[in-house]
């Protein structure tokens, strides 16, 4: 056991941060949410410097892109790391340029940048569909919640080989842990020092000790997220612990997001303040692959065998 | 980051595990059921000599006191093995995890041998007498004295919540060798045999399992001032170095998911484990047995770097709390009244899960130093 990043670790989300330092952040967010826009200049700089290989290579692998997609999702990039960076090199397609959907089944719903893909990747029975896209194909969703939605019906699907499906959920699990883990890890720390420096009563907000029970019980969700969604990584997200990462992770979202609202107040809770760009985007993370109780219901099935009634 | 065991610790596992179920084939069929029970605390005594016959009840000793000069995982999954038995160890686990080390590193060579021995023999049961009426977690304000009477010292006080006081031969004893206004600064360690004239124990019965509490008077005790443990003055140190593994030191996480195995089996017999509700119970439940045991490793894996504690174990001893309630909760709202039953799973874990966050440090001392530690939040 080694809960330490390696030097190759630490080295790739340095040389990350540097690129997102330039090319993501909430100015950018912002400028690209007001237009619905997907981020092709930030995932052709992330494919030019090959963040988007990092699943396959010899000396780094299905953790070092869940770490890459944390930090993407933490620095609010505007573009699709799930699919991009674990979803298709897990089932060995290629990625190709601008958004691909991820679309399930058997929980059916407007989906990011689906006006925008061209590219569809469907969960079925027991194998995936792959789909092209055409803007005829989506109807786009007004939505507050930081990612442009569209519902998408495609025309004409191609099947995968059998077992597929378990795997593209499996791997989005993951998926859906990393983005969900950068985005609170960062709500968190802005609400931490929040805490820190609001006066109230004559003294500092975060020195009461009914809001740091909360908050010290916060940490513990997010420190448990961390290495429940690491730790399925490095096991190859295997159905059991990439399920039990999302259980905990999603609910660690619910509350999480409680939390930080609750304690920055109003101020929070306006356009001004940067809190909503994170948490409105992680309700869209919270939402997918049938959310909270379809997580909880997948331990069950990988854990004791047991298929839902 | 590497999230396997090294081979020789999966192999040690394995091997365990063989041992385990052989062992415990016969004599042991509580692994699920409640710790402090007479007929427990009994098995466990000729259980723990096996162990200790076979090396493996201080592995992690140094070999000169009778260990196996073992590493910290080797050690953890020892722990891990027997808390998903329900701990056949019974109150020996006291004695090989921190008495047993405080004696080494703190201790007299003379102390080291004639206590260490016994206990790596699994001969002695130890308690731990800390708590007091007045100072239970807040023991800075503990009052028990130690006065000085030339090479003696004399014991006067009370101490409470001493769990094995009755069974124990020896106890881990705190009392203030300072004034009360030193705070800290004013504890001495005492190594008390329990057969001293003057020491009284008394029985306070709880509803946690089968587990009872103990309270110990101390009427004049008169100790010899070998039984002093370090210097005097310096017991705080003492005790918080060496119980700062103590946070994560019992994996009770493991005794949860296997109660919570047991549990699903006993729903999928009763037609339960398809309902869509009973499952997200359970989906839960498992997934906060899972954040403890990946909380606790990150400690364990601290240790095994032999690195200053860090404040890590406050957050892994707060979500094996979370866990221990969650599945207490579940047994009861999944059986029912069946859960009433004396010993059945859903009465030993509700009954456990609720000393939970009481024992070994309250649930909310781990927030505070939560807020304190690790997120730096100003003081209140």
């Amino acid at each position: 056991m080694d809960f330490e990043r390696s030097d190759t670790q630490r080295a790739l989300l340095d040389a990350l941060g540097t690129l997102l330092n330039r090319h993501a952040g909430p100015q950018r967010c912002r400028e690209l949410a007001a237009r619905g826009a997907y981020d092709h200049e930030l995932e052709s700089e992330l494919r030019a410097a090959g963040f988007l290989d990092v699943f396959g290579e010899a000396d780094a692998g299905p953790l070092e892109a869940v770490l890459a997609v944390e930090q993407i999702s933490a620095q609010l990039g505007a573009i699709t790391p799930v699919p991009h960076l674990l979803v298709l090199p897990a089932l060995g397609l290629p990625v190709p340029e601008g958004p691909v959907v991820l679309a399930d089944r058997d929980a059916p719903g407007p989906v990011r940048y689906g006006g925008e893909a061209r590219q569809l990747l469907v969960a079925g029975a027991d194998r995936c569909a792959t789909a092209e896209l055409s803007p005829d194909d989506a109807e786009p969703v007004p939505s507050a919640y930081g990612y442009p939605l569209a519902r998408v019906v495609p025309r004409l699907a191609e099947n995968l080989a059998p077992g597929t499906s378990q795997a593209m959920i499996n791997w989005w699990r993951v998926g859906v842990c990393a983005e969900a883990l950068g985005m609170m890890q960062r709500a968190f720390d802005l609400t931490v020092a929040y805490a820190k420096d609001r006066t109230v009563f004559g003294r500092a907000l975060g020195s009461f000790q009914a809001l740091q029970h909360r908050l010290a019980e916060s940490s513990v969700l997010l420190e448990g997220s961390r290495w429940l969604t690491y730790e399925a990584a490095f096991r190859g997200a295997t159905a059991e612990s990439s399920a039990v990462a999302a259980a905990y992770t999603m609910a660690a979202l619910h509350r999480l997001t409680r939390e930080t609202h609750q304690i920055t107040g109003a101020v929070g809770l306006t356009r001004e303040h940067d809190l909503h760009l994170w948490t409105l985007r992680l309700q869209a993370v919270r939402a997918e692959l049938g959310g909270l109780r379809a997580h909880r219901r997948a331990v069950v099935t990988s854990r004791w065998g047991v298929a839902a009634a | 980051m590497e999230f396997a065991l090294s081979e020789a610790d999966t192999a040690f596992r394995s091997d365990l595990v063989g041992f385990l179920d052989r062992e415990l084939a016969e004599g042991w069929n509580r692994s699920e059921c409640g710790l402090g029970s007479a007929v427990y605390t009994d098995f466990s005594r000729g259980f723990v000599r096996t162990l200790a016959a076979k090396g493996w009840l201080t592995p992690h000793w140094p070999p000169e006191y009778g260990g196996g000069g073992q590493g910290a995982w080797q050690h953890f999954v020892l722990g891990e093995e027997m808390w998903k038995r329900g701990e056949p160890r019974g109150p020996q686990y006291m004695n090989v995890n921190w008495v047993g080390p405080a004696l080494i590193k703190y201790g007299t060579e003379e102390q080291r041998r004639s206590l260490l021995p016994p206990i790596a023999r699994g001969d002695v049961f130890w308690c731990q007498g800390f708590s007091e009426p007045e100072a239970g977690t807040d023991l800075a304000a503990l009052r028990t004295r130690a006065a000085r009477d030339g090479e003696d010292y004399i014991l006067n006080g009370q101490k409470i919540w001493t769990s094995y006081a009755n069974e124990a031969d020896y106890c881990f004893l705190l009392a203030r060798t300072g004034s009360v206004a030193d705070g800290r600064d004013g504890i001495s360690v005492f190594l008390l045999p329990l057969n001293t004239p003057g020491v009284e124990v008394r029985r306070i019965d709880g509803f946690v399992g089968e587990h009872s509490f103990n309270e110990l008077f101390l009427t004049d005790v008169r100790v010899p001032g070998t039984c002093l443990l370090g210097e005097e003055n310096k017991g705080w140190d003492i005790v918080r170095r060496t119980l700062a593994y103590e946070r994560v030191g019992a994996p009770r996480y493991a005794r949860a998911a296997l109660v919570l195995d047991g549990l699903a089996g006993w729903c999928r017999a009763a037609g339960l484990l398809t309902d869509p509700g009973v499952q997200e119970q359970f989906g839960d439940a498992r997934a906060l047995c899972e954040a403890a045991r990946v909380l606790v490793y990150r400690v364990i894996d601290e240790r095994a770097k032999a690195k200053e504690p860090s404040p890590m174990a406050y957050q892994a001893r707060a979500a094996m709390v979370q866990a221990e309630r969650a599945v207490g909760d579940l047994a009861l709202d999944v059986m029912g009244t069946e859960a009433l039953a004396e010993q059945s799973r859903g009465d030993a874990q509700f009954r456990n899960s609720l000393g939970a966050g009481i024992a070994a440090g309250s649930y909310e001392v781990q927030l505070n130093l939560i807020s304190r530690l690790i997120l730096k939040l100003p003081k209140g």
